[in-house]
């Protein structure tokens, strides 16, 4: 698909409208034939954290910009495009894992039928029909609101003016993710440090280029 | 096998082609294996992907949705965003129907039963035996107790209207529907107070109460998400529940109240209301009737008081009550749907009600709303009449003010059982799971042991279904032709929905419509039953000869219409003809025309009072095996507070038995100081009895089984949080 220009997909999510009903998970398991026992997105919370109102945090693979998973993957075959999206080609794909524990934020799992790596990319098939990501579309109080950053009278472009938004980021390394939640998202400190299965260090490069 | 023989493909590409098909019945959407469900002629019929519209049928909200139909396979069900009343969403559920349609544990044709009742034997029939049979076994018990002898259950569904419609034309009057295990207390008390049953206006509220409501959990549309819209805009949530729901965890304030003592609480946010004039004096002159009644009343009910009853502290009840009034009108004791809870839930309700009327909120943004009419027909006949039938329905006499088009299930079943005031001796069931969700399971098991014939129609093999002698297969909602419903959105207003099948139907399912016609036929009743469901759908909309093409174009009619000030100038359908703060019809009754406070039982010592639920991933008993939704809640557990967990010596995930009066259950504990340490909470739809639901069945437990059977003096809804129970380390 040839682009005249290039599209930058995000999605901004706004933590206080998630009431955990996990409809985005389901619907994304269906729609992403997600094998039992695994899941693309999630609903993390904060517990009953001293009295104050829960913080239900939806999330998912955050399409980053300098992703340590194509650092980590010896064969590239997973990458980056230039409209954002972080995607695998499963033909290219060894099931080695290495971009299962690169990943700060645990997004990926090895897909136990297909044999490949597996993770969200905001529904890349759905994109194409001109439809928004089923996670997105699917969600009681609209919490994720998708669209493309270089496209100004998107909503996403909408909010990254308005609002002020934030970042789950590793304090260790800043992978720059493509997603955003509106100020006042607790759990913010969860993202892993990036390594390769065993717990070993990703290699000095990933980390020089920083 | 090797690679090499297959020249150009490579080893990744051909292990994901092999994995695909050696796994695929794991696969979490529809994957391959479903061509195996799917008839051949159907799958060649579509070469291309098509959406189509229908409307959810996981629960009772009928969302509707977009199915995106690939070579004759349901791929995904989507939210259709024009509808409204579910602000264009499709919950955990309505994602998970896909499962419903492709489940492997579905009656695939006709079952007779062979052994014993819930021994599980059964025999496949031709639905020409199943109908013959059928028509043969009501004929037999409508001559002999007459036509009342058979008991019609049917639950909420597009389609049970046809079920009544063929319970009239066969001559009973005794049909029940499911709601008599939910929330007739709420009806029978916003009815006795406002003359009808309104509508919350959630979206435009600035305060909300809710007490025993979970709407972020037991989803309601639009309430659930207009709630959190509200919120958004900075209106103020404050939840009353003695768990700590996802409800509670979202609110603003959250008071652990003590079971049954929400009356001493409205009644005390009324106290002070009233004593310090804090009403909407202009609307309780104009509007209501009673207020000089009500003002001696509620003197005695001070938060002081309140505060030994409910345990929230008499600062905080002053305070939300002054909160309240501060931001009325547009500010609600949010009226709850099930309220199947205590033995004086009307009057429970009542005090909400009254509450509501003091707040000025009626009619008004914000505040209670009227439903409006939505234009459908509803094509008539002229039902047959069976001179040797009794004169009542058996439930009638058993409690104040039952909703005779509703009936009651305890009741009802009671009467079976007793066989008074006649015998009952036929039961037709249809999307109804009474094994599930009527408490006191035993006597549900008594009372079918009391029949001479039972027949289920259903889509899976419910508890209820594994109970009967006759089992019918019904097709799910996506393969369905059914009539045009109207729906209440509250702001969403009203809107017309209707289902074409998305795909043929699977097996050798039929429609319940399908079947009640040929039943009339055998039963020389055809005359009732002449008409195609399209010709049904054209009577009911006789006045309204564009919607069909919206339907069509859209997947759903909105009807905004006029919200607020509908009720300018009109009376109240009420004696008084005002709302009624004082009852005018409950004393002739023998009802308190004020709700009077009296304290719920005592927990004994060492005992908890029991309650139950949902959360947002089940519908009672008829979702919780499905695949997808299983995942997410493969069992229940006992909510219990680590504090008297660890007197009785329970730990987390302990195996506990829980037994009340009338049973016992076994199911795992969750220590959790999300709950009052004098109470214990599980939810709905687990313990199953049916092996026919193989992901469920042996997980958790059943309420139904340990629940005791109280209900609701006024209105015979049931009362199930009236229940003690032991706990006990297994």
């Amino acid at each position: 698909m040839k682009e005249s220009k290039p599209r930058k997909y995000a999605i901004v999510i706004d933590t206080f409208k998630c009431f955990d009903c996990k409809a985005c998970m389901v619907a994304c398991k269906v729609e992403n034939e997600v094998p039992v026992g695994f899941w693309r997105n999630w609903v993390k919370h904060n517990g009953r954290a001293g009295g104050r109102r829960t913080q239900f945090q939806p999330g998912q693979c955050m399409q980053c910009d300098e992703p340590s998973c194509v650092e980590a993957c010896p064969v590239g075959a997973t990458y980056k495009q230039n409209d954002g999206l972080v995607v695998i080609d499963p033909l290219k794909c060894i099931a080695c894992g290495n971009c299962v524990t690169a990943c700060p934020y645990g997004a990926r799992y090895r897909n136990p039928i297909r044999h490949v790596a597996d993770k969200c990319d905001f529904c890349e098939h759905r994109l194409r029909r001109g439809e928004e990501p089923a996670c997105v579309e699917t969600c009681p109080t609209k919490a994720r609101v998708f669209g493309d950053l270089n496209d100004p009278a998107s909503e996403v472009s909408k909010l990254m003016n308005k609002e002020k938004l934030v970042q789950v980021i590793n304090p260790l390394i800043n992978t720059n993710p493509s997603i955003y939640y509106l100020e006042g998202t607790s759990l913010l400190e969860w993202p892993v440090e990036p390594t390769l299965p065993g717990n070993v260090h990703m290699p000095p490069s990933f980390w020089k280029r920083r | 096998m090797s690679t090499k023989t297959r020249g150009a493909i490579t080893r990744r590409s051909f292990l994901k082609l092999s994995g695909t098909a050696t796994a695929a019945a794991v696969l979490g959407g529809p994957g391959p294996v479903l061509h195996a469900l799917v008839p051949a002629e159907d799958i060649s019929k579509q070469g291309k992907a098509q959406k189509l519209f229908s409307a959810c049928d996981m629960c009772f909200n009928k969302c509707g949705l977009i199915a995106r139909v690939e070579d004759g396979v349901v791929k995904k069900l989507d939210p259709n965003p024009k509808f409204l009343k579910s602000r264009g969403m499709l919950c955990a559920r309505g994602n998970a129907g896909v499962k419903q349609l492709y489940d492997p544990d579905r009656l695939k044709y006709p079952l007779l039963r062979k052994g014993a009742r819930g021994e599980g034997k059964w025999q496949r029939l031709t639905w020409d035996e199943a109908l013959d049979h059928a028509a043969e076994q009501l004929q037999k018990i409508g001559d002999k107790y007459t036509r009342c002898g058979v008991l019609f259950m049917a639950g909420s569904d597009l389609q049970s209207k046809f079920v009544h419609r063929f319970a009239e034309v066969f001559g009973s009057y005794n049909v029940i529907s499911h709601e008599s295990n939910c929330l007739l207390s709420r009806n029978r008390a916003f009815l006795d107070t406002f003359g009808e049953v309104p509508l919350p206006d959630v979206l435009n509220c600035k305060y909300v109460i809710m007490a025993g409501a979970n709407r972020f959990e037991a989803l309601v549309t639009p309430d659930s998400m207009d709630m959190m819209t509200a919120m958004k805009n900075g209106a103020k949530l404050v939840v009353l529940d003695p768990r700590f729901t996802k409800t509670a965890a979202l609110a603003y304030e959250w008071h652990p109240i003590k079971p049954g003592t929400d009356m001493a609480f409205f009644l005390a946010v009324a106290h002070v209301l009233v004593s310090e004039k804090l009403y909407d004096e202009k609307f309780v002159q104009e509007k209501t009737f009673g207020i000089e009644q009500l003002s001696q009343h509620v003197k005695q009910y001070s938060p002081e008081w309140a505060e030994k009853e409910c345990e929230i502290p008499a600062k905080d009840i002053r305070r939300i009550a002054r909160e309240l009034a501060a931001a009325a009108p547009a500010a609600m004791i949010y009226p709850g749907r099930r309220t199947s809870d205590y033995e004086n839930s009307t009057q429970i309700r009542r005090s909400f009600a009254i509450v509501n009327a003091l707040l000025g909120n009626w009619d008004r943004p914000g505040g209670l709303i009227t439903a409006s009419k939505v234009g459908l027909r509803k094509p008539s006949y002229d039902p047959p009449f069976y001179e040797e039938n009794p004169f009542e329905r058996i439930d009638t006499g058993r409690s104040l003010m039952m909703f005779e088009e509703e009936g009651s299930f305890k009741h009802a079943r009671d009467a079976v059982i007793e066989g008074k005031p006649y015998p009952v001796k036929g039961c037709f069931t249809y999307k109804i799971n009474p094994m599930q969700t009527g408490a006191n399971r035993q006597k549900t098991i008594e009372m079918i042991h009391k029949l001479d014939f039972m027949l289920t129609v259903d889509i899976a093999m419910s508890d209820t279904a594994w109970m009967a002698d006759l089992v019918l297969p019904a097709p799910s909602y996506l393969e369905r032709l059914d009539p045009i419903a109207g729906l209440q959105g509250a702001s969403a207003g009203t809107c017309l929905v209707t289902r074409d099948p998305v795909v043929p139907a699977l097996f050798e399912s039929k429609p319940v419509f399908w079947i009640v016609t040929e039943l009339a036929k055998r039963l020389e009743l055809g005359e009732y039953f002449n008409f195609t469901m399209e010709e049904y759908r054209k009577e009911q909309l006789k006045d309204l000869p564009d919607a069909m093409d919206v339907l069509k174009k859209d997947g759903v009619l909105n009807r905004p219409g006029k919200l607020y000030g509908v009720y300018e100038g009109k009376a109240f359908k009420t004696l008084s003809k005002k709302i009624e703060l004082y009852n005018k019809r409950y004393p002739a009754l023998g009802i308190d025309p004020m709700p009077v406070y009296s304290p719920p039982a005592k927990v004994p010592r060492g005992r908890f009072r029991i309650v139950v639920g949902r959360n947002a991933y089940i519908t009672q008993g008829s979702s919780t095996n499905n695949a997808l939704l299983h995942e997410l809640v493969p069992e229940n557990t006992l909510w219990v507070h680590p504090k008297p967990a660890g007197k009785l010596g329970i730990g987390h995930n302990d195996m506990v038995k829980v037994k009340s009066s009338v049973g016992a259950e076994k199911l795992k504990a969750r220590l959790t100081k999300e709950i009052r340490e004098d109470t214990v909470y599980m939810d709905t739809g687990f313990g199953v009895l049916s092996k026919g639901l193989s992901n469920v069945h042996g997980m958790g437990a059943c309420i139904a089984a340990i629940l005791e059977d109280h209900n609701d003096e006024i209105s015979g809804n049931m009362a199930m949080h009236e229940t003690m129970v032991t706990v006990q380390k297994v």
